[in-house]
């Protein structure tokens, strides 16, 4: 009976079985870990004030509760906010010295531009013009809304000119370079550029008078322990209270949260914020990549099955394919660093911007070096599977095809390929999934911590390859490892890691429903 | 009937001739001096055991052998009088001419339609009412149109085995070749199957010129004109189907016929 | 598969010999009882006619058998079709020989004298010979033999005429000998169906080496 159920194989059915129950396991654990700390991060916690005796009280969010290590009695742990006050976000407080926990109605958590959360009461105004009677929170934003506007504005207007700035001082060192420094047309484009500088101070001294207007506009809040602080009205990004949120408004927060995380700027060294120019630049870097691999794996792989003459070089250059795909990412970056970077970016400087020398335009890390670098690094993949896939067509369509007087070309591009894309498909699909989770090479050929303009925006020439971009794998190590104040990011560092799978999800499963149409269409009945 | 004295008769005037044809895989030689010429719309049988070079010898008159690697070939094969052999000669043309239908039939995974029009849409034919008449007659001549007229734009790969064997034919007639080559049509099918085809080949004879490649001697018996015998990369005999089959000239060839030997 | 069908053709050819040599034998009892009026000899020889009528059904149930399985061609087929037409004569030579004894058996039982108006010995003898020398021409395929028995039909046919005015002429002066006139008139008539038949049998062997069907006109081919 036993020696039947090794023969058959059981055995290895079950162990089979088991291991593919444990892959798939630790992948729920995974997600699940990840889901649950990073769903519920923009869900409104209550505030609870613990009164302490004759300590001074504290409030904030209860995050945590386990046994004190030290003593085993339960201990909750806080999450206090009040940076600037306090010095750090967290802290542990034992159950058994609280002595009333309550929840009041009117305590408040303001989102801030600098030192996180604040979470106190409301106690006044300090406002240029006295206070009127009944001022709430709410209409005091309101009444410094056009302020914000005007600065936006001023700023909108300083940058541009900052940048026509830019351009003229580009001209000009190019002429300077061609030896032309002295000639009218520079002086007509360095009186420009001065009269453009004085314009451009003008602005800045209006900037900096609505700057100041906003910076008298304060908010006086006392927090748990009554420590007055006075805030500026306009470091107040968000505010709510939300002991006495509704189930809608909560919910309502909840959203305006996750669409802050996708579409606003980061604050607050990436811990705070939106996670939009590293979404928008993972997504860009993802594009240029598959445009500049996929065309080149495709046809790479139909030379070497279709045409190549089949011998000793096509075996070897075979050979050297299906090992690049093997080497680790980081050699491909220090490669890319080597030859993209300083190489080819060095040669396009020289040949096109010797006048910015020696700040290198082309010749540092940049979106199209990462891109190249990780295309590069995917080529393998694809060039492999288009093989396959043309491979496992079989002969008898090939030669179907000519005996109708098709050229090869056209047997290739009316049949083969059609019949491949499937397999291409696929390839292409582990491609961009491994693509888009690489940090390594990155690092060293073009991605930053913050990025000061994305890769794309509406500036002639549109479309900068020469830029730093931001990249979701990037941001989720910098938040995780190198910002200053950890337990403040983790929440971040989930939500990033939550976006950054669904962002592959989403990619690879429209892959794999295009290919899998394919498939439909092209499926060959045993032949 | 006056019998035949030559093992290998003269044809008047061949569509197809082949002048002291010499096939060289590598090193080794898979066809001997073979000539002999094909007239034009009858059916020509070649018979021979495996390896004697029967189907090498087809793959020859519409060039197919040209896609296999360190061929060599000497030689003369005229169609309608111009040798098709020369480098110069446009092979893509001649594979027009000059159809052929294989032992495994080869539809393309696409739609009835798609497949019959196939040749049509390489050979650059865009106009739609063109096309759908030669669907049509194709698929007639083929005797499959009663049988697919109501699904020509479902795959092709839903067919049985018959079904996709005619098609490979209404595929190939649907560019109106002058000649056509079968490389044992029927071999992977069941006997009903092979009758219909077979009844097929017959119909077809008058409008062109086929030279089937058959190991099923009665099958060569039942539907060619003139039936050749080949024997490891030589011809042995080359005569009317019906002497060869009652009297064969040379005893080699009824050695075989009557399964003395092979 | 050829072997098989090797064995089978052997098998055929076996009992159409074996058949050939009951024929023979037939043909020469009844004339022995024609000469030594032997009616006795003369019943035996109707009595045993179901063997050669037995043995032409088995060989042609044999021949279908060989062509509806094996599909002969060539000189296979062609020796199915000279089995088929040679078992057919053969049986009619062995009918013929019947209908000599039957006649010879009157003949014995009359009391009135012998009438061979005619060298029926040496007709006897003649026939016998055709017939042997076409079924050797069939055991040897000797095409040479088959021709050389056909010139002798020739002979056979002069001397029936020969007999028909023998009698011709006799019967007006001896009408008492007319039963017996008639009866060897008969006889030598079957005499000579069986050098025909002998002859058939040699053109069939003809066929079978050369594949000339040498009884019609030859066709004209067209390629």
């Amino acid at each position: 009976m036993i020696r039947r159920y090794w023969r058959e194989g059981e055995p290895y059915v079950w162990a089979s079985g088991l291991a593919l129950s444990l892959v798939l396991l630790l992948t729920a654990l995974l997600l699940y870990v990840v889901i649950a700390n990073g769903i519920a991060v923009f869900w409104p916690r209550p505030l609870a004030l613990a009164a302490l005796g004759d300590q001074p009280a504290i409030m904030g969010e209860i995050m945590q509760r386990e046994p004190n290590p030290a003593t085993g009695q339960e201990r909750l742990q806080f999450k206090i906010g009040n940076r600037d006050l306090y010095g750090l976000d967290f802290r542990w407080q034992n159950a058994g010295e609280i002595q009333t926990l309550t929840f009041p109605p009117e305590a408040y958590v303001l989102e801030r531009m600098e030192y996180g959360n604040f979470y106190g009461f409301l106690r006044g105004f300090a406002l240029n013009e006295p206070a009127a009677p009944g001022l709430t929170l709410k209409t005091a934003l309101q009444s410094i809304k056009g302020d914000r506007h005007q600065r936006a504005a001023l700023q909108k207007e300083i940058n541009r000119q900052n940048k026509q700035v830019e351009k003229l001082q580009h001209k000009l060192a190019q002429l300077e370079y061609q030896g032309q420094g002295q000639a009218a047309r520079a002086l007509e484009l360095r009186r420009a550029k001065a009269a453009l500088e004085t314009e451009f101070r003008q602005t800045v001294d209006r900037l900096d008078q609505v700057a100041g207007r906003l910076r008298d506009q304060k908010a006086i809040f006392v927090d748990a322990a009554g420590t007055e602080k006075a805030i500026i009205l306009d470091e107040i990004v968000r505010y709510y209270q939300p002991n006495t949120m509704s189930m809608l408004a909560k919910t309502g927060h909840y959203l305006v949260k996750l669409h802050e995380l996708l579409f606003a700027e980061p604050r607050e060294s990436n811990t705070e914020g939106g996670l939009f120019p590293a979404i928008f630049g993972t997504i860009m870097l993802v594009f240029l990549m598959s445009i500049l691999s996929f065309p080149l794996g495709v046809l790479g792989g139909i030379y070497l099955r279709e045409y190549a003459r089949q011998g000793v070089l096509v075996r070897m250059v075979r050979i050297a394919v299906n090992n690049l795909a093997g080497i680790p990412s980081i050699v491909y970056g220090i490669f890319g660093l080597g030859f993209f970077v300083y190489g080819i970016g060095g040669w396009v400087d020289q040949l096109f911007f010797p006048e910015r020398l020696p700040t290198p335009t082309f010749g540092t890390g940049g979106i199209l070096w990462a891109s190249l670098t990780l295309g590069l690094l995917t080529v393998p993949v694809v060039i492999v599977a288009t093989e396959e896939a043309l491979g496992a067509i079989p002969p008898g369509i090939r030669e179907g095809s000519q005996a109708l007087a098709a050229t090869k070309f056209q047997t290739l591009v009316k049949l083969l390929l059609p019949m491949a894309s499937p397999g291409i498909l696929t390839g292409f699909i582990l491609a961009m999934a491994r693509a888009a989770g690489e940090v390594a090479p990155l690092m060293i050929t073009g991605v930053v911590k913050l990025a000061p303009a994305l890769p794309l925006d509406t500036s002639f020439p549109f479309l900068h390859l020469d830029r730093k971009f931001m990249h979701l794998g990037f941001h989720i190590y910098d938040i995780g490892f190198q910002s200053p104040n950890v337990e403040a990011a983790k929440p971040m560092v989930y939500v990033t890691t939550l976006l950054l799978i669904l962002i592959v999800l989403i990619m690879t499963s429209t892959a794999i429903a295009l290919r899998n149409r394919m498939r439909k269409r092209y499926a060959i009945v045993d032949v | 009937m006056t019998p035949v004295k030559d093992a290998i008769i003269k044809i008047a005037q061949p569509q197809v001739e082949v002048e002291g044809l010499n096939l060289f895989y590598g090193d080794s030689q898979a066809l001997h001096n073979v000539s002999l010429g094909f007239p034009a719309k009858q059916v020509t049988a070649l018979i021979g055991p495996s390896g004697c070079g029967k189907s090498t010898l087809i793959r020859c008159i519409n060039r197919m052998n040209d896609l296999i690697d360190h061929i060599r070939m000497e030689g003369i094969i005229r169609i309608d009088n111009e040798n098709i052999l020369d480098a110069k000669v446009d092979v893509i043309e001649l594979r027009r001419r000059v159809g052929m239908v294989f032992q495994k039939w080869n539809p393309f995974p696409k739609s009835i339609y798609e497949n019959v029009i196939y040749g049509l849409r390489i050979a650059g034919v865009r106009d739609r009412n063109l096309l759908d008449e030669t669907v049509e007659k194709s698929l007639r001549r083929a005797a499959l149109w009663d049988e697919v007229k109501d699904r020509l734009h479902r795959s092709a790969m839903g067919l049985s085995g018959g079904q996709m064997q005619r098609l490979c034919i209404a595929r190939a007639i649907a560019v109106s070749p002058e000649i056509i080559l079968m490389d044992e049509p029927c071999s992977a099918l069941d006997p009903l199957s092979t009758t219909r085809i077979e009844e097929l080949i017959i119909e077809l004879k008058g409008d062109y010129t086929i030279i089937i490649v058959t190991h099923n001697m009665q099958q060569a018996a039942r539907i060619s004109d003139l039936t050749a015998y080949m024997y490891m990369g030589g011809l042995v005999e080359y005569g009317p189907t019906k002497q060869l089959f009652t009297n064969p000239v040379k005893k080699e060839t009824e050695d075989y016929i009557t399964g003395r030997f092979g | 598969m050829p072997r098989h069908l090797q064995r089978e053709i052997e098998n055929i050819k076996k009992k159409l010999l074996t058949m050939g040599a009951v024929a023979e034998e037939r043909v020469s009892q009844a004339t022995r009882s024609v000469v030594e009026r032997d009616a006795e000899l003369a019943q035996q020889i109707m009595k045993g006619d179901y063997e050669i009528d037995q043995m032409e059904v088995d060989i042609e149930e044999e021949c279908l058998k060989i062509l509806a399985l094996h599909q002969p061609v060539a000189i296979d087929l062609r020796f199915i079709i000279a089995v088929l037409k040679i078992n057919s004569d053969l049986e009619r030579v062995g009918d013929l020989a019947v209908n000599i004894a039957e006649r010879s058996a009157y003949l014995a039982t009359s009391n009135e004298t012998i009438c061979m108006p005619f060298d029926f010995q040496g007709m006897a003898t003649k026939v016998q010979q055709m017939l042997s020398a076409s079924i050797d021409a069939l055991v040897n395929l000797d095409t040479k033999q088959a021709h050389r028995v056909r010139a002798m039909d020739d002979k056979v046919d002069a001397m029936n005429r020969q007999m028909y005015e023998l009698v011709k002429n006799r019967m007006p002066d001896n009408p008492e000998e007319v039963n017996c006139m008639l009866h060897s008139l008969s006889i030598g008539r079957h005499l000579e169906r069986i050098a025909d038949h002998a002859t058939n049998i040699a053109e069939d062997v003809v066929y079978l080496v050369e594949a000339q069907i040498v009884r019609h006109t030859p066709e004209s081919f067209d390629s």
